[in-house]
Formats: structure tokens, C-alpha cells, sequence
């Protein structure tokens, strides 16, 4: 199957080419050295660069000076809840929303330059498709739209329609789609043109787990093809599992930054929260030191600790003194959640 | 449970200002504009009056007489166009161009006053109504007129001459049996007059045509149709919006202009072949002559169309939502096509009225395919009517641009 090449992916150049003469063998040489250096340059440059991004909607401030950067080749989600200026941020970044101060840079450019945006590709939360056409008009459609030639939109098509594996519904009105199918196409149409950066604003919205697999399987290929991909989406498990770098963005501002080890470090530490089930509710409240363990009416007990080796024998050991009997233990290793958690003050669906 | 499902219709329908709209004010629109074209009742000052044209052939006092009494006739306007205006002391009007004034439609009757001889070789007054017949209200209303003008000038005419004989002092010395026998004749005459036609109604556009008015009636509905679609695709443009699908649209390499003016194009292209089905349709069944006014009809078709679909994007860029399109179209295009003649003939309607109908597509429109179909006027002649309509066109496409700018970047 093929997979969009990447901006950044240098064109090999066939050793055994059949160059005729020392200086067009030269000649080839430092063309696919330049090629390289500048390719180099471009992984080295941020593919995304947003400083000081702010937007009011009136009365409303929707970004609150966003910044961060994302490297080329890179998976970056923008995780936050409803309302917290992810949409607004790709929609920034697709030209759509003109931001009230803040800067915005792709490769090194404007993202306001002369064609610099050609190099996005966006698919956008809602199906943003043609219902009442079939599968490969709204694709020959959008490769129309982004100014792809007869011969590529041909190839292009039947590419997509592999990738989507939607190759048996091809002259199927759009509208007949499940929800999934429907995603499928209209990420087909965003990445028509083999865009180096695909803006993706909640990408699973409703579809069910399959479906969402499959979406993210298929941005797996984009993804070792070196496309970058920024993704925006309140999932935490998308965020955690489908991303190599997080960026948390609650009420216009960006909260936290880094891969998922470097969250956790920054916020909740290495600690591991562990979870007990004992065999009737706490008819009292438990002396120091395990007085948070648990409050009184309630079977569950929890709390955190840095050393399970060492601490969890000691703790099962305190709460067996105090006359309970453990049923069930849960020890887990900080997720998103708990940095959410923790960064925010309010859960992701507050 | 019945109650609660009442209850609910009635919020919804509180909570939908479009129906609230299509349910209350524009059935008192129709009525207010119906009332407006036919509530002045004929015969009432707001009636609208005849456009005529008159030529005295005769130059008796009788036609004279006619003349003035016709002038002075509440229902009949007297028209000439400019260029006769300008030539009518050295020049007055004749026959020929009297009927040319009535083909080009400036008037709808010429009446020309001539005598004419009968089997007694008597001479009487007599006019041939040279009329578009398309107004079949106007030619019934000014038949009856000059007949009584004439009639009136004739029994006064008779009057003066049997008063003549009627004096003593005349009677005494004059040929009794004369004077008995002209009595006679002159109560003959009256008889025969009023027994006989003094008009003769001649139709100079609709002969030779196998069903007269079907093409006023397939332009009239066809405009109205051309503006419903046009409405429609720019609707199509709403949904767009609403979806979402117009901002990644111009995500890609297009730009607004590029967008409305494909819209544009093919919503012209869809009008211009809905119009043409229908004429066609037309010809094939109603015997309208499509093919022998080709080149004017397609001139009409192309502009009229091309009108209706920047009409039809300027609201749907005027418009928040396709509900909202929904309902303005539907009062506009109603409205319009009421007081633009696609409804009812605009010659019903009040002088007033038909002054405001010109604010209308459907107006102009229906003028155009008037000239070519009815009037068989030449293609120069629908100058006026292109004029207009391609300027409304550009008028609002650029109005559809400037209201598109919002939708842009926000």
C-alpha cells in the first residue's frame, strides 16, 4: 500500500543511475545533497510553532496567549475538555479564525505566506462531506479542491480508497455510511494532497471502539510516512496511547507540556496510587497515620505510594491491625487522568 | 397525554420564527397584494387605464367629436412614443404606425376612425380597433366605448339634420315627402347602427397564432421557477455552511470567489435548462413558436437566469440559516411574482401598481419573452430588459460577495 511521503523525506537518489558523464553524475550528487541538507533543515524546524495565540469572541476570550511547537514527524495531541480552545487553536492554524494577536508558523513560515498552507491538511470534527455523493466523487471532488492534477487525483483516489478500505464502497452515496465509514472518508479527503501536517479536530468523534481503531491505524501510516500530525481531542486514552507529545490546554491556555513521562514527572511523580477493598465499611475513622486511607461508610480505601515493594506490606499489615480484612488490592501507575487531574483542579468532563 | 403533545406544538411552533412567519404574515402579505391588484375594483380611480392610440381619417365634425369624447374618456390614456411626440406637428399619426404603436406595445389599442359605406351607399362612421389581444379586458372596455362615441356622434349628427327639417318655417316650403322619407332613412341608420357593429376589432399580434397567450403564461410560471431554484441552490450554500463543509472548502486551494462564482454558474446553467424544458414543452404541446424567436428567447433565458441566480445566492448570503432563507424566499418570490405579472396579468392591475412591478425580476422578465413571443419584436428591441436584468445580476453578486466576506475568516 501507499502512503503519503512526508515533506521532510528525502528522495533517494538510484545509485545506479544512468548518468552519463562525471559532471551530470556531479551535478546529481550535490542536487540530492541539497536535497538532504534542506530536508535536515526542515526536520530541524518546527513543523507548528504557535507563540502568544490569542483570540477574543467578543466579550469572550477563547485563547489566553497559547503557545507551543510541535517537531517534524511528530504526533502532538491538544487534550483538554469542551470549551477549552482546541478547535479554536486549529481552526487558527487552518486560516478559518483570525486570531486577535499571536503568532503562527509552519516551517519556519507564516502561516499567513503565499502557499504555506497548502502544506496542512485538515479534517475537520463534523463530516464535512458531499452526503448525496458517492465515496469517490467527494474524494476526485476534494483532490479537485486542493488543485491536484486529472492523473494524481486518479492515483490519489484509488490510494485513499485502499487506505480507508472502503475500495467496496466506492460508489456508495455517502449518506448510506455508519458513522466510522463516514470518518474514514473524511479523513480521505483531508490528506488527498499528501500534506506534511494533518490538523485533526476530534478525529473519533462518535464511532464506536472499531472504528476508532481503525481511524487510528490508518493515521499510523500517515504517521511512519513522517507526516506530523496534530490531533485535538478530550480522549485521555487517544492522547496517552496514539501521541508522542501532550500538549493540555484548559480555559484559553496551555496548562502542561511534554511526552506522557514527562507529565507525570512534572505533576503527580513516579508515585503508584493503590486501591483496597476491605471486607466491611469503616465503622470508624483510622488512626494516624492511615487516617486519609478511607472515610467512614465507605469499603474502599486508597491512597499513594512511592515505594510499593516496601510500603504496600506495611500498609496491608496496618489496615489487617486495625481488624479488616483486604479482598481485593489495586495498584495502578499515574495516567493522564491523574496529571489532568492534578494540573487542572477538575476532571476532563467537569 | 393529548393535551401535552398540544402544548408541545405550540412551543415548538413559538421557538420556529420561519413558520411563525410562513403561518401568519404571509398569508396577510398575499391577501394585501391581491387586495392591492384587484381590490380597486374596475371602473374605480385606481383602475388602470387603457393606453390608446387614435387616428381620424374622417376630419367631420361627427369624428371630431368622437375624438373628444374619447379623450375625454375616464378609462383611456392616449400615448404616443417619443419619437412621434417629437415629429407629431409635422407628421400625424397614420394607420400604419398607429399599429406599429400597438406591436411595439407602447399602446394596446389604435383606434382608427374612418367611414365606411353601406348598401345604400350611405356613409357612416366606423372604427377598426387595431388590438393586442393579450389584454382581453382592455379590448371588450374600449369596443364598447368608441361604439357608444360613435353612436352618440351619429344620433346627434342625425339630431341636428332631423331637427333641420323639423322647423316650420323650413317644413313649409320644403319636399314633404323629402323630408318624411329622410326621417325614415335616419331611423333606419339608427336602427342599422344599433343593430350593427360600428367597430371592427382587429387583432394585429395574436393572429395566426395558435394559442395566444400560453407563452405569457410559460414565462410567467417559469420565472417564478427560476427564482424558487435559484433560492434552492443558494440554499445548497446554507447547508454547506451549516455542515461545515464551506470552511474546509476554504481550507483548500479555493477562495470565496472562486465558490460563489461556481455556484453562481451552475445555478445559472440549471435555470437556463429548466427555462428551455419548459418552452419546449411548450412549443411541442401548446404550439408556442420556440424555434422561430431562438435567438431572443435564449438572450432572455441566459440574462434572466443569470439574474435569478445571484438574486438566489444574495439571500442565501443574507441569511443565517436555510430556515431563515426559507421563509424570506418564499415572501419575496411570491411577492414578486404577484406583483411582477407571473400571477396575474399586470395590465389588471392599477397604473400604481404596475409602476412597482418594475421593482421586480418578473417584470422585466416577463416583458422580455412578451416582446419575443407575443410582439415579435426583433432581438434589439429586449435592449431595455437585458439592461436591466444583467444589471440586477451584478448588482447582487457583488452584494453576495460583500455579504460573504463574514463567512471568510472570523
Amino acid at each position: 500500500m501507499s502512503v503519503p511521503p512526508s515533506s521532510a523525506t528525502v528522495t533517494p537518489v538510484d545509485a545506479g543511475s544512468k548518468l552519463a558523464s562525471t559532471s551530470e553524475r556531479m551535478s546529481a550528487e550535490q542536487a540530492a545533497n541539497k536535497a538532504a541538507e534542506q530536508a535536515a533543515q526542515k526536520i530541524q524546524t518546527p513543523a507548528i510553532r504557535i507563540d502568544g495565540l490569542r483570540k477574543q469572541f467578543g466579550s469572550v476570550e477563547a485563547l489566553r496567549g497559547v503557545s507551543f511547537s510541535q517537531v517534524c514527524g511528530q504526533r502532538l495531541a491538544l487534550l483538554g475538555p469542551n470549551g477549552a480552545g482546541k478547535t479554536t487553536t486549529i481552526r487558527c492554524l487552518s486560516g478559518r479564525t483570525r486570531p486577535s494577536s499571536g503568532t503562527i508558523e509552519l516551517f519556519g513560515h507564516p502561516i499567513d505566506s503565499m502557499g504555506v498552507r497548502d502544506q496542512l491538511g485538515i479534517v475537520p470534527q463534523e463530516i464535512a462531506l458531499y452526503g448525496d455523493l458517492t465515496t469517490i466523487e467527494n474524494l476526485r471532488a476534494f483532490g479537485r479542491f486542493h488543485g491536484l492534477n486529472r492523473k494524481t487525483i486518479k492515483d490519489r483516489v484509488q490510494w485513499a480508497l485502499h487506505w480507508t478500505g472502503l475500495e467496496d464502497r466506492a460508489g456508495s452515496l455517502v449518506n448510506g455510511f455508519s458513522g466510522g465509514m463516514k470518518r474514514r472518508v473524511n479523513l480521505a479527503c483531508g490528506v488527498l494532497h499528501q500534506p506534511s501536517v494533518l490538523l485533526l479536530d476530534e478525529p473519533t468523534v462518535g464511532v464506536d471502539p472499531q472504528s476508532r481503531q481503525k481511524i487510528f491505524t490508518m493515521l499510523d501510516q500517515l504517521h511512519r510516512a513522517g507526516t506530523s500530525i496534530l490531533l485535538t481531542t478530550h480522549h485521555l486514552d487517544e492522547a496517552q496511547q496514539y501521541s508522542d507529545q501532550i500538549v493540555i490546554i484548559d480555559q484559553g491556555t496551555v496548562v502542561a507540556e511534554g511526552t506522557i513521562d514527562e507529565l507525570i514527572d512534572q505533576s503527580v511523580g513516579r508515585s503508584r496510587m493503590v486501591r483496597l477493598r476491605i471486607d466491611r465499611p469503616l465503622d470508624r475513622l483510622l488512626p494516624s497515620p492511615l487516617s486519609k486511607l478511607g472515610r467512614v461508610g465507605s469499603d474502599q480505601l486508597s491512597t499513594r505510594i512511592d515505594d510499593v515493594s516496601k510500603r504496600l506490606p506495611q500498609l496491608l499489615t496496618a489496615v489487617h491491625e486495625q481488624g479488616y480484612r483486604v479482598c481485593d488490592v489495586d495498584v495502578s501507575a499515574p495516567s493522564l487522568h491523574d496529571v489532568f487531574l492534578h494540573l487542572t483542579g477538575h476532571e476532563l468532563r467537569d | 397525554m393529548t393535551w401535552t403533545v398540544l402544548q408541545v406544538q405550540f412551543q415548538r411552533l413559538m421557538h420556529n420564527r420561519v413558520e411563525l412567519l410562513l403561518t401568519f404574515v404571509v398569508p396577510i402579505a398575499f391577501f394585501s397584494i391581491f387586495a392591492l391588484i384587484f381590490g380597486g375594483g374596475i371602473g374605480s380611480g385606481t383602475t388602470p387605464r387603457i393606453k390608446v392610440v387614435a387616428v381620424d381619417l374622417v376630419g367631420s365634425d361627427a369624428s371630431t367629436q368622437v375624438m373628444t369624447g374619447l379623450r375625454k374618456s375616464a378609462g383611456l390614456r392616449f400615448v404616443r412614443d417619443r419619437e412621434d411626440e417629437k415629429a407629431e406637428q409635422s407628421k400625424p399619426l397614420d394607420p400604419e404606425s398607429a399599429q406599429q404603436l400597438v406591436r411595439k406595445g407602447i399602446a394596446t389599442m389604435a383606434i382608427v376612425l374612418k367611414t365606411e359605406s353601406d348598401a345604400t351607399s350611405e356613409t357612416s362612421l366606423h372604427a377598426d380597433l387595431l388590438s393586442d389581444s393579450s389584454d382581453q379586458v382592455a379590448s371588450q372596455v374600449v369596443v364598447a366605448i368608441v361604439a357608444r362615441e360613435i353612436m352618440m356622434a351619429e344620433a346627434e349628427a342625425q339630431e341636428k339634420e332631423f331637427n333641420v327639417f323639423s322647423k316650420p318655417a323650413d317644413a313649409a316650403d320644403a319636399d314633404s315627402s323629402s323630408g318624411t322619407g329622410d326621417v325614415s332613412t335616419t331611423e333606419a341608420e339608427t336602427a342599422d347602427l344599433a343593430a350593427g357593429e360600428p367597430v371592427t376589432l382587429i387583432d394585429v399580434i395574436g393572429e395566426g397564432k395558435s394559442n395566444p397567450v400560453v407563452s405569457m403564461y410559460a414565462a410567467g410560471i417559469a420565472v417564478m421557477f427560476l427564482l424558487f431554484g435559484a433560492t434552492g441552490g443558494g440554499g445548497a450554500f446554507l447547508e454547506e455552511r451549516e455542515n461545515r463543509t464551506l470552511d474546509r472548502l476554504l481550507s483548500t486551494q479555493m477562495s470565496m470567489d472562486q465558490l460563489l462564482l461556481g455556484k453562481w454558474f451552475y445555478i445559472t446553467i440549471i435555470g437556463i435548462v429548466q427555462v428551455t424544458v419548459m418552452f419546449v414543452w411548450a412549443q411541442v404541446v401548446f404550439k408556442v413558436n420556440l424555434v422561430g424567436h431562438l435567438d431572443g428567447f435564449l438572450m432572455m433565458t441566459i440574462v434572466t437566469s443569470c439574474a435569478a441566480a445571484a438574486f438566489g445566492l444574495f439571500l442565501a448570503t443574507l441569511c443565517k440559516t436555510r430556515g431563515q432563507l426559507n421563509g424570506l424566499s418564499v415572501i419575496l418570490i411570491l411577492t414578486m411574482s404577484a406583483m411582477g405579472g407571473s400571477m396575474v396579468p399586470r395590465y389588471v392591475m392599477s397604473e400604481r401598481l404596475q409602476q412597482m412591478g418594475l421593482w421586480t425580476f418578473n417584470a422585466w422578465a416577463l416583458d422580455g419573452y412578451n416582446k419575443i413571443f407575443w410582439r415579435d419584436l426583433p432581438p434589439a428591441s429586449l435592449a431595455p430588459q437585458l439592461v436591466v436584468l444583467m444589471t440586477s445580476a451584478l448588482c447582487f453578486l457583488v452584494a453576495a460577495r460583500l455579504l460573504a466576506l463574514r463567512w471568510e475568516a472570523n
